[in-house]
């Protein structure tokens, strides 16, 4: 598949889920009636073609249009993600890893209608396979949730106390190569010394040698 | 005649004379045509959307959002979306244009029009869409009215092409652009040959299957080919007055989008 219907696919498959997912926020779609007819351009890193969001009777319309947008947003999916803590956004605009132009209520506006996004899985879950078969899969998702959490404070517990006491325990590379010099430097004088004792020993035998006779 | 022995026509094609055209590979008087194109389309409207996802395994939907953007529409806009089936297009651009603009679905068949009015009802989509039962040759709209004109995959059944493109010249606005979305040439020899096996032999028995008409889909496949290629296709719009006319072949050239403006 060329380029053009690689772009094309991956603004389909982006419009089915934002907008699905919209469908099913159990808070509604109130916060888009600010934003109808107003259009999102993000262009990312990642890509090499812009991605409009435009809002059209509570639905997003994902196109790779850019003569209609509000609001231009420059950044990579990463710094999209530290984005989520607020006090983040000063930051990477000085260092450069996001760039906005247009009018900036329009990318906060946006980001509030996906901040507000709550959707009832179990509801739409049982819809499709029961009642029951829900439940049994709810407490497995629970049981396992709670299980990889358990886990994962595991991990970091068991990280931390290594970083933090064993791992200072643990021989370094140059602390090794030093005992090694100190090993041969100490073999070294015990080969001196030895010698030292021969050459001792050979003179005593041969005066002992000397006055004997 | 077999696929294998199509050549792709050009505007000057013997049998295109002044009273004779293309039905797929009969040729028929002009003036029959239309009417066998009309009872095609009046079989097939009501499967017209599956039977397209089926035929193109949905990718359809790709070569329209493509033209979509390509088209460039901004607010306020006018689009004429010519030929325009079961409203596909329309219904994008409706949801493009706001308020302020302004959408004309016109087709030349009354059951496809009928289909595409029901289908945007459906989708809520009535504030901004007219319906026009127009003839591209006859456009009956003002000079310089539209924006935007595109005509998906409709050019082809059009009896008098050239004089389509004129009317599409100039009933659109300076500055304003036309976009011609149809089946074309495949770039690659082994697509074409692909492509030939497919259309003859899976697609009427296709059509025979889901729209209990085989026959209206082997008229689809013979027309396709009898279609005139990326550059013949550019020079008749360059004849009817567009310019900066460029083209962007799509699935190796199964589907080119040809686009022209009007200064």
């Amino acid at each position: 598949m060329s380029q053009i219907m690689h772009q094309q696919a991956l603004c389909s498959v982006l419009e089915k889920i934002l907008n699905k997912a919209l469908s099913l926020n159990i808070n509604g779609t109130q916060g888009l009636a600010v934003l109808e007819q107003k259009t999102l351009t993000i262009y990312l890193a990642e890509l090499n073609f812009p991605l409009s969001f435009s809002i059209n009777q509570q639905a997003i319309l994902v196109t790779t249009l850019t003569e209609r947008s509000d609001c231009q947003l420059k950044s990579s999916i990463a710094s999209l993600v530290e984005l989520q803590k607020e006090q983040q956004l000063t930051e990477l605009i000085k260092q450069d890893k996001l760039d906005i132009s247009g009018d900036i209520k329009v990318v906060q506006q946006f980001a509030a209608v996906f901040e507000n996004l709550s959707i009832d899985w179990q509801s739409e879950l049982a819809e499709h396979i029961g009642d029951i078969p829900t439940y049994k899969l709810s407490q497995l998702a629970s049981w396992l949730n709670n299980k990889i959490k358990f886990a994962t404070e595991q991990i970091q517990a068991d990280a931390s106390e290594w970083l933090v006491h064993e791992k200072r325990l643990v021989v370094t590379h140059s602390q090794i190569a030093a005992f090694n010099q100190q090993v041969t430097d100490i073999a070294d004088e015990v080969v001196n010394i030895e010698q030292r004792m021969a050459n001792l020993m050979t003179k005593i035998i041969s005066t002992t040698h000397d006055e004997s006779h | 005649m077999s696929p294998s022995e199509q050549t792709t026509v050009t505007s000057q094609d013997s049998a295109d004379s002044e009273s004779t055209t293309h039905f797929g590979y009969q040729t028929v008087e002009k003036n029959e045509k239309e009417s066998k194109v009309a009872s095609v389309f009046h079989s097939v409207a009501q499967q017209y959307d599956v039977m397209n996802d089926l035929m193109s395994f949905g990718i359809h939907r790709l070569w329209k959002r493509f033209t979509i953007d390509a088209s460039g529409v901004r607010p306020g806009n006018k689009v004429l979306d010519l030929a325009g089936g079961t409203g596909d297009l329309t219904a994008k651009f409706s949801k493009l244009v706001g308020r302020e603009g302004k959408v004309i679905l016109a087709d030349i068949n009354s059951s496809m029009l009928n289909v595409g009015r029901d289908k945007l009802r459906d989708k809520g989509l009535v504030q901004n869409i007219e319906y026009v039962q127009a003839n591209a040759q006859y456009l009956p709209f003002e000079d310089n009215t539209f924006d935007i004109i595109t005509i998906a995959f409709g050019l082809r059944n059009v009896t008098d092409k050239d004089m389509a493109l004129r009317s599409m010249y100039r009933v659109l606005k300076p500055g304003g652009r036309l976009l011609v979305l149809e089946f074309s040439k495949p770039e690659h020899e082994i697509i074409n040959k692909i492509y030939d096996f497919y259309s003859f032999n899976i697609l009427p028995k296709m059509g025979d299957l889901v729209a209990k008409d085989g026959e209206s889909y082997q008229y689809l496949a013979e027309s396709i080919r009898m279609h005139p290629d990326q550059e013949t296709l550019k020079s008749m719009m360059n004849d009817a007055g567009f310019e900066q006319i460029s083209y962007k072949n799509l699935t190796d050239g199964v589907v080119a989008l040809h686009k022209g403006y009007k200064f």
